[in-house]
């Protein structure tokens, strides 16, 4: 009866359920009335029980997340969602070996919770960090179907060496390699971070001078078994497709270019109109080869299912998950023999994470994982880049089918292939099949008794890759030319009568084992309550065996000091004494010494007072030196190895050949690692408890850097191995702007900007003095593009300027076989010498990699609703595409060629007349120049990410959670460029016919129970 | 307690595990993997069959080069008066013959300054570490080998220095040390007399540790360097080093590095001298009796010394006519000039500018000297048994944009007899460096230069000519005048080394040492156009090619880079930036 009763400070028994804003539920949350002693914490599933009064405020507390308030009216049931905080001055982030918080970090470091990632529909996790931590440069080069992965960076390139500035990728302690990290299912992430400057990465010594990017996989807690499972299904879709001319605009330009170089013209007019009207479908085909061998859409699946739990002895975290990816192409298969020639990407993970505590003081830790792979892809063939080349096919070589359904042949092509689908069907396909396997054992033993807060532990670590690959191919097929006007079919010049049979190649290409083993002690103390003392040290030895190479060795030790007074005074000491045996033996190991320093202001008694709305206010700053031990070429550099070379026929024998022997490079005794001295000065800060703001400048000076010096005269007669001689600056400032608030009750609002910069230049490469200041390379950005600078087209008065006998008023123009014609790329004459020479080849544009990413993105949660949005753009470099990607009768006409410089348009035209020969100054592989290398940007919407969670009161049977969604992957692109109709991402000078990368539209289910 | 020894327990035996595997890790491999050769095991002291030695030998004689299509795949001579290249596009030779080059963008394919010196420090590595090779075989009556091999090292590097000099003029001499990145490498060029010597001193010092002429084991040491071969070189040097272009009409006369500072005739009588010592003391050789067959008949008596190019049918496939099909196919990428055909006499050795000569514009395959036909394919020419046709249109060349002749000619020379053959066989293709027919004309030349006509040097051109299968004609003088001024007798040893050597790579430096070039190439290049009506054939002489020629391409630029990377290195006249 008391129900009715509407007297005040009546008791109620409150309950209900708290969550995240994604939808897990939180167990051990504090629970609690303001201002009481009075409270309880969540259970496993995220329960609680009170009893509280009404008029009650009641406070939801969580590490990691925003506190949630309500008010108690009379309600019983209360269910909380709680809002990640990302603001979160508690939240642990992984460094190496080992972890920080935010609060008392020195070091630069972004870090990135896998719930952020989970909602990428990529399958490579590097894909999905795009835009969102600070320091991170990215750029996808391909879209294929398991060769997806992008390039990435920390804080851009500093190294001269490509394969230099690869940043060290390390997986729960264990060092992987590039292309295992983009094998890893998000699934089993629980958080990514990336260290960047000397305080956090000088622990890996002589390999982190790249940065280091750290990944911690998910383990179980203590609970009963939670369930988890993902299913998704996607479609992709090429983010830009090329477009082509077709047969008659072809025809036409073709005719152009032909009058255009003195030739007759190629097609009669009675052709011409035939392209056009179309009714000769198979004497004048039109074809466009794109549409024909691409589909539209193509399907991707993502399934994972995951278990997680444990007792205080055991936790286990198990998982499973299964990646499909399907290729663009048509379906070509022959029916008869149902051979998959198609890309494809199929990927199995597994992984079991067990933590064991045998007594109070051991631990023990078995990780398994295993990750099967197979990528599938048409035998031979870059299908984008068929298409592209006009010397194999043109949109009027052949049908897509003669009409008898025989195969036709590109009959009017020097090479007279097959068409492109018909060397698709038959041509087989090249599978390649890989295991990943790991193994991680861990044993840790506290050792309080003999001195409290003493742990040591052991670890070892296997890893083997192997992957082998299946060709099959067939030789031969027939294909007939169709002439229509007599009914008459001729078979290919190559006489293909026959089916040939299938043949197959099988290899291994990588075997790859590799043993590491770790040993670790750690003190971790806190003194008269203020000092916090934390010592490590590491052990660490690690060998690599490749197929029947010797293996690769690598061991080092590590020591970390952090201090920390009242967690105000920070102070870090870390230090790597390690090195590798691909230098001589007195070259081997470095010491690698970093110190990082803090202050964290607002926590002195005067400064909270002063300020009451600022939580953190640090300023922190360090310095130090590490290295890196990348470097190409031959792994025994400073070894001078002789080599065989081509065999020589010798004595009167017919073709007896011998084999011959050569010096190879000259060793250089002193070779050994690249060093970089790395300074970061770095601000964090959160203010109202909405905002949270880093930044960080940094400065790294890399030297001793590896390259071959250009300045030795050629008698020396011998090739030289690399030097350490080579000195770059890379500088630049990052960080993350985030605020986070909730408008009325209910809707969670949150944004985020991140923003990169990263200027670098080349300070000494040991170049030869070059006859002109332009030329040389020193002192530009590390991969700066070299060319001719674009002045406009040569007019006709230009022509008949150099025609006449005044050789004053001449134009300059490259001496070259064929004259410079009106209409032609004109160039600056940076020497003015009137010649156009490689002594005109000054610094344009910018480097391929972006020296400015930014990303920003939108987030919103309400009443069970969630929405995420991204974007990301990259500012700040240069791309070019040449040969079979852009210039005309190397590439297939495309709408750009359209705009070309004729007479009469020769006020409005982009592009240079057209003509048939490859070698004119037109040609952007002949010359390169300002004209080609597009000055580019993007801005995508990156993702989008629309969620609901319907209410857990709803489901039925135990289901804790279920979840909807539907997302999204490069959605969007805007560009700067329009002469190109290739992504913005592609390598520069290239023909950018790389396996278009993809959009994804992805429809998802997550349950848990 | 009972826990706490556990505990140590564990920690003891997981530390003790730890150890044993650091330890179990140390020895088991060497530091650079084995299969990794070294000097020590190229060059051992316990080798003595010298199997490793042998091929680092090998190595040395690869950088002799295999001048057939060796330039971009044209013939050099395809960069002089006597052909140019079929090739569409724009390609090496052209540009050579157009002066298209600077010290920035040097033609790698014939002026690879580099890849000499790699050569010259490849065989200097063998001359110092052979002596190490206990090798057991004996030449020459009881010498170890090491010695002949040494100085077959010798030699090629002899030759790579001459490909310098006859290129660049005077160049950086390394002496007998490979260098080293700590050596000053930034080493001045030495003159051309100093270069001239050093070959020339170098040859005469491995004279008599070669193995001599005839080789007695062909199929294992067919053409090895030989004393033959050593002097053969030893005379051409010569020949060169007193020609106009280096001894007296040197581009920059005070420029040491460009020739000699004076001229001087008696380095005429050097390279006569060098020519006369080689005919008198090697008797082995003769003129072979059929021209044709020097170049596809191993081993024969002309050959003094020669790459092995293997049995193939390589050049019948690049330079045979096209229009044929099969195996027959030719890309036909040599077009031999109007200016070739027109310089070889008629069969009974009379200029065909003479009148007395019987040469008839309408008929002017008929009655030549026979190595025209040995040397090019004509229009209505025999081959394999078919009837060329180079007249616009014909089966041999085609209309269209596409590679075919652009002077109405093929090559012939190095082919193979497939006259009167249906396919293309198999066929030997060495490239001959030296023969004994240079010899003679190498002695001619020098000779005439030094002293005037002689009775010996009418017999040179008699030997050659009546090999070529001219007639002796009434005097016995093959169609050669009677009483010759040097300056007549001059133009007689020009011409006949112009076609008797064809497409030897000898015209294009001849030419040079000459210093000719300025004047012939300067001159169109010309071929035919033959335009077919009915069944006569309409002759037209057209200009195919304008060469271009100036002072400074008398010499090749020093790249652009090694100039800049070496402050001692001047840069040849004219070449300058």
């Amino acid at each position: 009866m008391q129900l009715f009763s509407l007297s005040y400070a009546q008791q109620i028994t409150l309950t209900g359920i708290v969550t995240s804003s994604d939808g897990e539920t939180l167990p051990g949350v504090n629970v609690f009335i303001e201002g009481t002693t009075k409270g309880t914490i969540t259970d496993f599933d995220g329960n609680y029980e009170l009893s509280v009064n009404s008029g009650d405020k009641v406070i939801f507390s969580f590490i990691g997340f925003k506190k949630e308030e309500i008010v108690v009216r009379n309600q019983k049931v209360q269910d909380v969602v709680m809002a990640p905080d990302i603001n979160a001055l508690e939240e642990v982030v992984a460094v190496g070996y080992g972890q920080t918080k935010r609060i008392t970090s020195t070091g630069s470091v972004s870090a990135i919770q896998a719930r952020e990632l989970q909602t990428v529909p990529t399958a490579n996790v590097q894909n999905a960090l795009y835009g969102k931590m600070p320091g991170f440069f990215t750029q996808q080069r391909s879209g294929q179907p398991g060769r997806d992965a992008s390039d990435f960076f920390i804080r851009g390139a500093s190294s001269l060496n490509d394969a230099g500035n690869q940043p060290l990728i390390i997986v729960d302690d264990v060092q992987y390699s590039f292309d295992q990290l983009s094998q890893i299912n998000v699934n089993e992430i629980e958080s990514i971070s990336i260290l960047k400057d000397a305080s956090t990465t000088a622990v890996y010594g002589i390999k982190g001078a790249n940065g280091v990017l750290v990944i911690r996989t998910r383990r179980g807690k203590e609970g009963k078994p939670q369930v988890n499972l993902r299913v998704e299904s996607g479609l992709q879709m090429p983010v830009r497709k090329p477009k082509f001319l077709n047969s008659y605009q072809t025809a036409m330009l073709v005719n152009e270019a032909y009058a255009n170089d003195g030739l007759q013209p190629q097609f009669s007019q009675e052709d011409l109109d035939l392209f056009q009207s179309g009714t000769d479908p198979y004497g004048h085909p039109d074809v466009n080869w794109y549409d024909e061998i691409f589909k539209d859409v193509a399907f991707q699946q993502n399934a994972n299912v995951d278990f997680s739990g444990g007792s205080e002895r055991l936790k286990y975290f198990i998982s499973g998950g299964a990646f499909s990816q399907n290729g663009l192409v048509r379906d070509f298969n022959d029916p008869l023999n149902e051979v998959n020639t198609n890309y494809f990407y199929r990927r199995f993970n597994y992984r079991t994470n067990l933590d064991f505590q045998v007594t109070e003081s051991t631990s023990l830790r078995l990780d398994i994982t295993s990750r099967f792979g197979n990528i599938n892809e048409p035998r031979g063939q870059n299908v984008t880049g068929e298409i592209y080349d006009f010397s194999k096919i043109h949109p009027y070589s052949a049908p897509v089918i003669n009409p008898n359904g025989t195969y036709a042949y590109a009959v009017d092509t020097e090479e007279k292939l097959p068409t492109i689908n018909a060397r698709i069907a038959n041509g087989g396909y090249n599978r390649i099949r890989r295991t990943d396997s790991n193994i991680l054992f861990s044993a840790n033993q506290k050792l309080n008794f003999l001195l409290d807060g003493l742990e040591v532990s052991g670890r070892l670590a296997y890893s083997s890759i192997e992957e082998n690959q299946r060709q099959v191919f067939r030789g031969s097929f027939p294909t007939y030319h169709y002439d229509p006007d007599n009914d008459l079919y001729t078979i290919d010049p190559r006489q293909n009568y026959a089916y040939g049979e299938y043949a197959v190649l099988g290899s291994q290409n990588r075997f790859t084992r590799d043993l590491n083993i770790q040993g670790f002690m750690n003190y971790t103390q806190t003194f008269n309550m203020d000092h916090n003392v934390n010592l490590g040290l590491i052990y660490n030895r690690q060998s690599r065996e490749t197929k029947s190479n010797v293996p690769e060795n690598f061991e080092g030790y590590t020591a970390k000091l952090n201090y920390n007074f009242k967690d105000k005074y920070l102070f870090d000491f870390n230090a790597a004494y390690n090195g590798t045996d691909r230098f001589a033996k007195e070259n081997r190991f470095g010491f690698f010494p970093a110190v990082g320093v803090g202050y964290s202001i607002s926590e002195e008694p005067f400064f909270k007072g002063m300020f009451y709305n600022v939580q953190l206010l640090k300023i922190r700053a360090s310095y130090g030196l590490v290295g890196s031990d990348v470097a190409f070429g031959n792994r025994y550099l400073y070894k001078q190895v002789y080599n065989s070379g081509f065999g020589y026929i010798f004595g009167e024998d017919n073709n007896t050949s011998y084999q011959t022997i050569y010096e190879g490079n000259l060793g250089n005794d002193n070779v050994t690692w690249e060093k970089a001295r790395k300074f970061n000065v770095g601000i964090d800060a959160n203010l109202f408890d909405k905002l949270s703001v880093t930044v960080d400048y940094f400065y790294d000076y890399r030297f001793d850097q590896l390259v071959t010096q250009q300045d030795v005269p050629d008698i020396l007669g011998i090739g030289i191995s690399p030097s350490n001689i080579g000195e770059t600056e890379n500088q630049g400032f990052d960080g993350q702007i985030s605020y986070q608030t909730k408008i009325g009750s209910d809707f969670h609002f949150n944004t985020s900007f991140v923003f990169s910069y990263a200027k670098n230049k080349v300070l000494f490469k040991a170049e030869a003095e070059q006859a002109y200041p332009w030329l040389q390379e020193t002192g530009r950005p590390i991969g700066q593009p070299f060319g001719y600078t674009f002045l406009g087209f040569y007019s006709e008065d230009d022509i008949a300027r150099n025609n006449d006998s005044n050789p004053d008023n001449d134009v300059a123009a490259p001496v070259s076989d064929v004259p410079i014609q009106a209409g032609d790329l004109k160039y600056m004459d940076l020497n003015e010498d009137g010649v156009i020479d490689n002594f005109d080849r000054g610094p344009i544009g910018k480097p391929n990699l972006p020296n400015t990413t930014l990303g920003w993105s939108l987030g919103g949660y309400f009443k069970g609703f969630t929405v995420n949005v991204l974007f990301q753009g990259s500012f700040n470099y240069s791309f070019s595409v040449v040969g079979t990607g852009i210039e005309p009768f190397k590439s297939q006409f495309q709408p750009i060629h359209l705009d070309r410089w004729t007479p009469e348009t020769a006020e409005t035209a982009s592009f240079p007349r057209l003509t048939s020969n490859p070698t004119t100054v037109n040609s952007s592989s002949a010359f390169m120049s300002d004209f080609w290398l597009v000055d580019a940007w993007y801005i995508r919407l990156k993702t989008v990410d629309l969620g609901y969670q319907i209410p857990q009161r709803i489901l039925p049977f135990n289901i804790n959670k279920a979840r909807l969604y539907v997302n999204a992957y490069n959605l969007l692109t805007l560009t700067s460029y329009d002469k190109y109709q290739q992504d913005p991402e592609i390598s520069t000078n290239t023909a950018g016919d790389a396996y278009m990368n993809q959009r994804v539209v992805n429809l998802g289910v997550q349950i848990t129970f | 307690m009972r826990k706490m020894k556990f505990n140590k327990y564990i920690l003891l035996l997981s530390l003790a595990l730890t150890g044993a595997v650091f330890t179990g890790c140390q020895e088991d491999y060497e530091a650079v993997p084995l299969e990794q050769f070294t000097e020590d095991f190229v060059f051992s002291n316990t080798d003595s069959l010298g199997v490793q030695a042998k091929r680092y030998l090998n190595a040395v004689y690869y950088f002799l080069p295999n001048g057939h299509n060796r330039v971009w795949a044209d013939y050099l001579d395809a960069a002089t008066d006597d052909a140019v290249s079929s090739a569409i596009t724009e390609n090496d030779v052209t540009r050579l013959a157009r002066g298209q080059y600077t010290a920035q963008s040097t033609l790698g394919s014939e002026m690879n300054w580099g890849r000499y010196y790699q050569g010259i420090r490849m065989a200097t590595t063998f001359i110092n570490n052979i002596d190490v090779v206990p090798l057991m075989e004996t030449f020459n009556d009881g010498q170890p080998l090491n010695s002949a091999w040494k100085s077959e090292a010798r030699f090629v590097r002899a030759y790579l220095y001459f490909q310098l000099v006859k290129r660049f003029g005077g160049v950086p001499l390394l002496g007998d040390e490979a260098p080293t990145l700590e050596d000053d490498l930034e080493l001045p060029r030495n003159s051309v007399e100093e270069c001239v010597d050093f070959i020339v001193t170098e040859l005469d010092d491995i004279r008599d540790s070669l193995r001599i002429m005839p080789i007695s084991d062909l199929n294992s040491n067919g053409h090895v360097v030989t004393r033959e071969a050593a002097m053969a070189l030893k005379s051409r040097v010569l020949l060169y080093a007193a020609s106009p272009l280096f001894n007296g009409g040197n581009i920059d006369r005070a420029n040491p590095l460009t020739g000699y500072p004076s001229a001087d005739p008696i380095r005429w009588k050097d390279a006569a001298d060098a020519a006369k010592y080689f005919i008198d003391s090697y008797s082995f050789f003769d003129l072979l009796p059929e021209y044709k067959d020097i170049f596809i008949t191993s081993a024969n008596s002309e050959i003094i010394f020669h790459r092995q190019g293997g049995n193939n049918r390589e050049i019948e496939t690049r330079n045979g006519p096209v229009g044929f099909i099969g195996v027959n196919l030719g890309d036909g990428r040599t077009s031999p000039s109007q200016n070739l055909v027109d310089a070889f006499p008629m069969k009974n050795g009379k200029a065909i500018s003479d009148p007395t000569s019987g040469y008839d514009p309408a008929n002017m395959y008929v009655n030549r000297d026979p190595r025209l036909k040995a040397t090019i394919l004509h229009n209505g020419a025999t081959w394999l048994t078919e009837v060329l046709e180079t007249f616009d249109g014909g089966v041999n060349n085609p209309t269209g944009s596409v590679q075919k002749t652009k002077t109405s000619y093929y090559l012939r020379k190095f082919m193979g007899n497939f006259e009167n053959e249906n396919e293309y066989s198999d066929t030997r293709h060495d490239w001959i460096m030296f023969r004994y027919a240079e010899i003679l004309l190498n002695y001619a030349e020098a000779q005439n230069e030094f002293a005037g006509p002689s009775p010996e040097i009418y017999q040179v051109l008699i030997d050659i000519r009546n090999r070529a299968g001219i007639e002796p004609g009434d005097d016995g003088l093959y169609g050669l005048k009677a009483g010759m001024t040097k300056e007549e007798m001059r133009a007689a040893i020009h011409n006949e080394r112009r076609i008797e050597f064809a497409f030897e790579e000898h015209r294009y430096y001849d030419l040079r040492r000459w210093k000719e070039a300025e004047t012939v190439m300067n001159q169109p290049i010309r071929g035919l156009q033959i335009v077919k009506s009915g069944n006569n054939f309409n002759f037209r002489e057209i200009v195919v090619f304008e060469p271009s020629f100036d002072q400074r391409q008398y010499l090749y630029p020093i790249p652009y880079d090694e100039v800049v990377k070496n402050r001692n290195m001047i840069q040849n006249p004219g070449w300058e930036l």
